[in-house]
């Protein structure tokens, strides 16, 4: 199972990347979504994995998709010069990255050891709410402040005069 | 465990290799494509394989619930970003009647 | 009472600063009783110090002020010294000085700079007493510069001409290459004697066995010779003595006649009993001496400026003076000097009174019939012309004839030498007389508009034609009866320190010194007639000559183009190797290459580096992942 959403997620990631078509790529992003939502679920937690689907993929893309239908920019223009260094050297970036942390990952000794953790039940909304509304509550408010402004902002970029 | 029987299985580094994979993925779209929003999609790549990597934590840690507490602030920041980000795009295009971020280039020498 | 000796070149000091800060505003009234009254002071106190020095043991007042430089090894007092050598120079310099001023309040009375002109001149006698009154050479060194100094400002009074200001600047850089020899006679003194107080080097010296130490000695004593020849206009460095009759007249008397340029014998008089132990050096210098009195008498015969005429016979008589010095003969050398400084004195304050009547014509063939028109400066300058030609009787006529009566007990060839200037120093002379004082006029305009000079200049005159007369009798030999007094007289100074025996006196005979003062007096008086007979008509027998043997006359009358050999082969080269390497080694190593370069590479590498700052977001998101994965890199090592 984890076998099949880890490929789900990391064949749509690489979709995406080579996705010529923006409104194409919206969608490799939602199947990306997906599987990371699947691996949540693997993981224990139903309230991530539906989370993960409602606000994910049911408004970041769906407002990602807004915009470029209102832009109407589903293709990417044509470059003017070659960006050879620049791609030349992402490319030797990603995979140096890649290498490494495949690398970090299975020599990791502490990996290791938590690994024979046993499987805990399932996140509940009950538990995380608790949280939430004791332990977390500055955070919890200054989050809603954060999101506040954040609209105000969006707002304000957008105006063409105030 | 033998590494690799923990990779296909489910076992913690699995989880981790794919959150880094995913990261390695999501900055290669941006570093790589020049629409505005392509790069926008491949930040949100990078922040999911942040979660991944928290949640597994999370749970080989005993299910711990601070885990999906802080998955859920990533969630709300990402959305203020999502917000704030794409309006830049749209005030970018506004300006530039284009969305390739190589075109905004006022700050070259 | 003793100490207020400081006094004596301090008043001069004071008149200076005076007259320097408030004359303009004080008015010249008030600069000249100021200007005077110091030097009058001046005089006093010297008159004063001498007959306490007299009085004192030994002959001597060694006065201490206090410790002027104290390091290490060296240990400089600030002091005088009245001894009588110096006695007699502070007077010179204050006696002559003082008529010198009161000359110069009628000759600049109408000039611009009137304050300027004294707050110079009263300087000037302070640096001068300095000079002569120091105790050890540093003083005096600061006394020579300080003489120095003055005479370029007094050179260049007129400093709204071209020609004034070049000439000052001439007379200071010759000057400078002579500092430099003395400076390393200084040193090398110091090297020998441990000290640089005077009377501790004579007094080490007198103890010296003759052959002892001859080497850093006798460099010591040539390189003191050196600074002499600058500062006293010897060969080769008198080439700025000639072009400083630009300054004022009063100053040519005053500095280039009697004081400042005689500051080279008084040095080596004040050092006597150490050049006594290096007759190298002594050679040379009679040798140097005696070429100099000859050529400098051979381009005085042609010379029209009147001035020019009588800065050449300063030359020639300065040479004489070393001749003397040079022969061992400090004390005649010392004769001449003052005698000199008399006769030379009054000889520029009359060519100034001539100048001065002629409302500022300098050029002889201009002049003419001036004795019905100006009778005293007549009288006095035929009196100082008698004295410089050796007139039997007059002051010149002893120190001259001393000088050549040593100089030939010491090298024939050096005494024809001597006579040979002679002949030239009395046909010039007499030149110049015949030519301003008899005749016709020239110039008719200003000989109808010319008068004798004011009172306050002819009082100068008057007084320096009797001292001019009676110097003579410091100096009478002992073949005509007298007691050659000048050398017992100054003995203790000459010999201060010397602990051994007298070196023998020269061998000679009073029938070769008659002999010889009847020869000198006949040439002297042959070529004096000749020069009175044939310009007492005028020029005409010159322009003959001139067409007769162009040449020669050329060559005598332009220095023997000197000044243009000096521009030529020293100057000029000069020029061209400081142009070559500022067009080379500045222009293009230092400024190219040390400057530029380092310049242009930062700004390319500047430029190359900013192409890094593409402004696209993306590229700079690249920068940071390449370093995320250095760190990594370097992390996981």
């Amino acid at each position: 199972m984890f076998l099949t959403f880890a490929l789900i997620t990391l064949l749509g990631a690489l979709a995406l990347t080579f996705q010529r078509n923006l409104v194409v790529a919206g969608l490799c992003l939602v199947v990306t979504f997906l599987g990371v939502a699947g691996l949540f679920l693997l993981l224990a937690n139903p309230v991530a994995a539906a989370l993960q689907m409602i606000v994910y993929s049911g408004a970041i893309v769906v407002l990602v998709l807004f915009v470029i239908m209102l832009l109407n920019s589903h293709q990417e223009e044509t470059r003017r010069h070659n960006h050879l260094l620049q791609r030349g050297l992402a490319v030797l970036a990603a995979l140096a990255l890649a290498a490494g942390a495949v690398k970090v990952v299975l020599a990791s000794p502490v990996l290791k050891a938590l690994d024979r953790t046993p499987m805990p039940g399932p996140m509940d909304l009950n538990q995380l709410g608790l949280a939430l509304f004791s332990d977390h509550m500055v955070a919890f408010e200054v989050a809603g402040l954060l999101l506040l402004a954040a609209m105000i902002g969006a707002v304000a970029l957008v105006k063409r005069d105030l | 465990m033998n590494p690799v029987h923990s990779l296909l299985c489910g076992g913690l580094q699995g989880y981790i290799l794919v959150a880094l994979l995913l990261f390695v993925i999501g900055l290669f779209t941006v570093l790589n494509r020049r629409s505005a929003l392509m790069q926008f999609m491949g930040v949100e790549l990078m922040l999911n394989s942040a979660n991944v990597a928290l949640l597994a934590f999370a749970r080989f840690r005993g299910g711990d619930v601070q885990g999906t507490v802080f998955y859920l602030f990533i969630i709300a920041v990402a959305a203020c970003e999502a917000a704030v980000g794409l309006a830049l795009v749209v005030g970018l295009f506004r300006h530039r009647q284009t969305t390739d971020t190589d075109r905004a280039d006022a700050l070259k020498q | 009472m003793l100490k207020l000796a400081w006094l004596i070149p301090i008043l001069p000091l004071l008149g200076c600063a005076f007259n320097g800060l408030l004359g303009r505003k004080a008015g010249k009234a008030a600069v000249t009783v100021v200007a005077l009254g110091v030097m009058l002071g001046s005089l006093a106190l010297a008159g004063l110090a001498f007959f306490a020095a007299k009085a004192a043991p030994g002959g001597r007042l060694d006065l201490f002020y206090f410790d002027w430089v104290a390091v290490g090894h060296l240990k400089v007092p600030f002091g005088l010294v009245i001894d009588p050598l110096s006695s007699v120079m502070a007077l010179v310099i204050t006696g002559i000085g003082t008529l010198i001023h009161l000359y110069s309040v009628g000759y600049m009375w109408e000039e611009e700079g009137y304050a300027r002109y004294f707050c110079y001149l009263n300087l000037f006698v302070f640096f001068m007493l300095l000079l002569v009154l120091g105790s050890s050479l540093p003083l005096l060194f600061v006394g020579w510069e300080g003489v120095g100094l003055c005479s370029y400002l007094l050179i260049g009074y007129y400093f709204e001409t071209d020609f004034a200001p070049a000439a000052g600047l001439k007379a200071f850089l010759f000057n400078r290459v002579g500092d430099l020899g003395m400076t390393m006679g200084m040193l090398a003194l110091f090297a020998a004697f441990g000290t640089l107080t005077v009377s501790e080097i004579l007094v080490q010296a007198g103890h010296l066995a003759p052959e002892a130490a001859v080497g850093v000695l006798t460099f010591a004593t040539l390189m003191m010779f050196v600074g002499a020849t600058g500062k006293s206009a010897q060969i080769p460095l008198f080439l700025w003595l000639p072009d400083a009759m630009a300054g004022p007249t009063p100053v040519s008397a005053l500095i280039h006649a009697a004081t400042m340029v005689t500051s080279g014998i008084y040095l080596i008089c004040r050092l006597a009993p150490v050049f006594v132990l290096t007759p190298i050096t002594l050679t040379t210098v009679a040798w140097v001496g005696g070429a100099t009195a000859l050529f400098a008498a051979t381009i005085g015969l042609f010379q029209r400026d009147i001035k020019k005429v009588l800065a050449y016979s300063t030359v020639s008589q300065l040479g004489y003076m070393f001749l003397g010095l040079g022969t061992a003969g400090f004390a005649a050398g010392f004769l001449h000097l003052f005698t000199h400084a008399w006769f030379k004195a009054l000889l520029f304050l009359g060519a100034g009174s001539v100048i001065h009547g002629m409302h500022h014509q300098q050029d002889l063939f201009k002049m003419g019939g001036l004795k019905a028109k100006m009778p005293i400066t007549f009288i006095t300058m035929l009196i100082a012309t008698l004295c410089i030609m050796g007139f039997p009787g007059t002051s010149g006529f002893f120190s001259k004839d001393e000088i050549l009566y040593l100089t030939y007990l010491k090298s024939p060839v050096l005494y024809v030498m001597g006579l040979a200037g002679a002949a030239c120093t009395a046909f010039y002379m007499w030149r110049l007389m015949g030519l301003a004082f008899w005749g016709t006029p020239r110039d008719h305009h200003a000989y109808d508009h010319c008068h004798e000079s004011p009172a306050t200049m002819t009082i100068a005159l008057s007084v320096l034609a009797v001292g001019a007369l009676l110097a003579g009798l410091l100096g009478i030999p002992k073949v005509w009866g007298g007691t050659f007094a000048i050398e017992g007289w100054l003995e203790p100074a000459l010999t201060y320190g010397r602990a051994g025996a007298e070196p023998a006196a020269e061998a000679g005979s009073a029938g070769l010194a008659w002999g010889l003062m009847a020869l000198s007096t006949t040439v002297a008086i042959a070529s004096g007639l000749t020069g009175f007979l044939i310009y007492r008509k005028g020029t005409a027998s010159e322009e003959a000559f001139a067409l007769k043997f162009p040449g020669l006359y050329r060559v005598l009358a332009n220095k023997y183009y000197l000044d243009e050999g000096v521009e030529a082969f020293l100057l000029a080269p000069v020029r061209w190797v400081s142009n070559l390497l500022w067009k080379f080694f500045d222009v293009i190593i230092i400024d190219g290459v040390g400057l530029n370069l380092p310049g242009a590479v930062t700004r390319v590498a500047g430029d190359l580096t900013a192409r890094a700052q593409t402004g696209r977001v993306r590229n700079y998101a690249l920068g940071m992942a390449a370093g995320a994965v250095l760190l990594l890199w370097i992390f996981l090592k």
